[in-house]
């Protein structure tokens, strides 16, 4: 057998032998139902979220795209301004030691401390959790940009003005694709921010979107609901850093070895 | 790259950081943002100093730094050990890696409700979400500390006739101190925002709970102080986990 | 000394039929073909070859790190099959252990060893005196040159009381001047400590300042292609017509 099928099979069998130990448990009374819904009853939930909703009329379909908007809107935002903020600083060594200790402490705020402070603000809607999501992001993705931008290869830099480019020229031939990895990891990882944010934020004062959702079935003691509502959100974030992973394939088909950076 | 900090790399930093709180002061107090909902840093320090018991103050510290101790420790040593063990041996790579990439995708918030069906709304709840907050990124950092230690190395110590639990402890355990370091690092960030997270939702102490509460009560100052302070405690617990990271792995690694 | 040289055929180190194919039978590649070489007590040979030719790979063979696919190989009467087994390797990059110092890389070298934790000490401490670097006992890898680093490197190996000492090109990361001074003293070395050394090198100037015998790796046809004593006096002066003959010998040798 190839490592590869291996794997693929050990895996199936771990997964497989673990939903069937549970199953088991839960209907023969080892587990309580309510704490550990069986892999059955979760299926049952899957169905009637899609079909009925939770709260009735609300789809998982209906949450799961009031999550997305709210976290493409913050996370658009926040790179929007973070990418030509960060290249400002990063190539500025002045404007980099100004800010320095403000970046690190405003990364240092935990995002969801100001949800009580941006209520006050803008209320409870939408405009409160689109900026908590672009807050956090914003700063994971600023010291990101800046770092990619500041520590590019000063050998890199004067073998292109070698070649007599210079200006605006130089960003776009050696800075940017140079810096590129670096900000692909800190997009990868505002990504992160942006959904752990999301999710703290609909929990409170909102009944649409996956976190209020997994919240407000709990309080019907509808756990089936919640661990469908987890997994949902699992299964989007997974998505769409993979996308994001697949993105940087496209457009850094250089870049080797910045898997480290990631979480 | 030198990471010495020079004099007047902080010269300019407090200048800059400066700038911005006489700005915002200055706002604030010429009435350009409404004070009310936005005090400037001295009027808010001045009436949270007010509106506060000092000893109130310092228990919802206390309590703050208590969970996120208690979640992280635990996080962190079941990272540590399954981590090392999925990177070292095949079978428990296996087993344990599925289920990190099944879980790991899912964000430590998204526990709550479950944490609070399984473990009611104390202590428990609390320190599993931090638990799972430090628990990812130690458990992925030692497994790539594992996999990517030198091959040389493992192989210069197969010449002094190490092997098996041996070559592990003495050799890919500290080849993996670096990354695991860095996991650490990130885990302990992680654990304090998840820490607020849950103290916002359902707690009646803990630092969390009193901006909370503050909001309810109306109490912008206390918020932003309150802010401020989860804020500044965050950048102090980390420059002492960096600093004990310099002290175990400085001097052989580096920075 | 009680080193009776006089049974000549029975040697040290022995390549018996040492072959090694890497991939499987049918779509695998063989990098080593029926290797028979000896090597007497106290020896110092050299293997040259060009790149590809299979030289660390039958190094790796000796050291008891990689297995042979076929043939044998025996060191001082026992047969190879696993590091650890009197074999000192020096490796290229240095392969230092980052997290312990100088002493430290030291004394791991003789961790297996029945010394007690003084006699231990003592060791390190003659091994750091032996390579001229007592001062730096307590300094991490990355704080040493690259010299000094690949002299911690020799003293480690050393430190196991090795029979014989495997060294893979152990100067080939190092600059020009500092490779000549780690020459010299790897031979200083040799003198005192008399070991049989295996030594993998792709300078032939190195092979000649150095070795009692050279022998050369080659690609096509897979195998030994040349076996040269060199009887030059040591000191060697590498500027004399005896040393230019032999290094144009060997060169031949190797663009043949």
């Amino acid at each position: 057998m190839s490592e590869q099928l291996k794997r693929i099979v050990y895996t199936a069998a771990v997964f497989i032998s673990l939903l069937l130990a549970w199953e088991y448990a839960t209907t023969n009374g080892y587990l309580k139902p309510y704490r550990f819904p069986a892999p059955s009853q979760i299926a049952k939930g899957f169905v009637e979220l899609s079909v009925v909703g939770f709260p009735r009329g609300l789809t998982i379909w209906v949450h799961v795209q009031t999550t997305v908007e709210r976290i493409a809107q913050g996370y658009i935002a926040a790179i929007l301004l973070a990418i030509p903020l960060g290249f400002l600083i990063g190539r500025v060594p002045i404007l980099e030691k100004l800010t320095n200790p403000l970046i690190v402490f405003g990364r240092s705020i935990a995002t969801l401390s100001l949800l009580p402070l941006v209520i006050v603000w803008f209320g409870t809607g939408e405009l409160t959790k689109v900026i908590l999501i672009a807050y956090g992001c914003f700063w994971t993705m600023i010291s990101n940009v800046i770092a990619g931008v500041k520590y590019v290869d000063k050998g890199l830099i004067n073998a292109a003005r070698v070649f007599g480019v210079k200006g605006a020229a130089l960003y776009w031939t050696v800075i940017l694709p140079a810096a590129l990895p670096r900000i692909f990891a800190g997009a990868r990882m505002a990504l992160g921010v942006g959904f752990m944010v999301i999710v703290g934020a609909e929990m409170i004062g909102t009944i649409e979107g996956l976190g209020a959702l997994i919240m407000e079935a709990r309080t019907f003691y509808r756990s089936e609901v919640t661990i469908v509502g987890m997994l949902i959100i699992g299964v989007i974030g997974f998505l769409i850093s993979s996308g994001l992973a697949r993105m940087e394939k496209v457009l850094v088909p250089w870049d080797t070895g910045l898997e480290d950076v990631r979480r | 790259m030198s990471s010495r900090i020079s004099l007047s790399d902080i010269l300019w930093g407090l200048t800059g950081t400066l700038a911005v709180v006489l700005i915002w002061e200055f706002a604030a107090r010429s009435g350009v943002i409404n004070a009310a909902i936005f005090p400037s840093p001295t009027l808010a320090i001045e009436s949270a100093f007010e509106k506060l018991d000092r000893v109130d103050v310092i228990q919802h510290i206390g309590w703050s730094l208590y969970r996120v101790l208690v979640g992280f420790l635990l996080g962190a040593l079941a990272g540590i050990i399954i981590g090392i063990a999925a990177g070292w041996y095949k079978f428990a790579s296996f087993l344990f890696l599925p289920l990190i990439e099944l879980f790991r995708p899912i964000p430590p918030l998204a526990w709550i409700p479950l944490a609070i069906i399984w473990f009611g709304l104390g202590e428990p709840s609390k320190f599993f979400i931090i638990f799972l907050g430090a628990f990812f990124p130690v458990v992925t950092a030692a497994y790539r500390g594992v996999i990517s230690v030198d091959p040389v190395l493992l192989r210069a110590a197969q010449t002094f006739g190490l092997k098996g639990v041996g070559l592990l402890m003495k050799v890919a355990i500290p080849g993996a101190a670096p990354d695991l370091a860095t996991g650490i690092r990130i885990a302990w960030g992680l654990s304090f925002g998840v820490l607020v997270a849950a103290e916002l939702i359902a707690a009646d102490k803990g630092l969390g709970y009193m901006i909370m509460h503050a909001r309810q009560l109306g109490n912008v100052d206390v918020i932003v102080v309150g802010i401020l302070l989860i804020g500044a405690l965050n950048l102090i617990t980390d420059g002492i986990i960096v600093w004990m990271i310099r002290k175990w792995i400085g001097r052989w690694h580096g920075e | 000394m009680t080193n009776f040289e006089t049974n000549a055929q029975s040697a040290y180190i022995e390549f018996r039929n040492v072959g090694k194919r890497f991939g499987s039978q049918d779509n695998g590649f063989i990098v080593l073909e029926d290797i028979n070489i000896g090597i007497k007590r106290n020896e110092f040979v050299s293997i040259v070859g060009r790149s590809g030719c299979g030289k660390t790979t039958l190094l790796n063979i000796a050291a008891g790190l990689v297995a042979a696919s076929s043939g044998e190989t025996v060191i001082a009467g026992k047969k190879v099959d696993g590091p650890g087994q009197g074999q000192g390797v020096v490796f290229q990059q240095h392969a230092l252990f980052p997290w312990l110092t100088a002493a430290g890389n030291i004394e791991f070298g003789c961790r297996s060893s029945n010394l007690s934790k003084a006699e231990k000490k003592q060791l390190v401490h003659q091994l750091l005196e032996l390579i001229g670097l007592a001062h730096a006992a307590n300094s991490y890898p990355r704080e040493l040159s690259g010299g000094m680093q690949q002299r911690v490197a020799i003293a480690r190996a050393l430190a196991m009381d090795p029979e014989i000492l495997v060294m893979d090109e152990p100067f080939g990361a190092l600059d020009e001047l500092t490779r000549i001074e780690l020459q010299d003293e790897l031979l200083r070395i040799w003198e005192v400590k008399k070991k049989t050394v295996l030594f993998v090198t792709h300078s032939i100037n190195e092979a000649l300042v150095l070795s009692d015998r050279i022998i050369v790796l080659a690609p096509h046809p897979l195998g030994v292609h040349m076996d040269i004593e060199v009887t030059l006096p040591r000191p060697r002066d590498r500027t004399t017509p005896q040393f230019n003959a032999l290094y144009k010998q060997i060169w031949e040798g190797l663009s043949s």
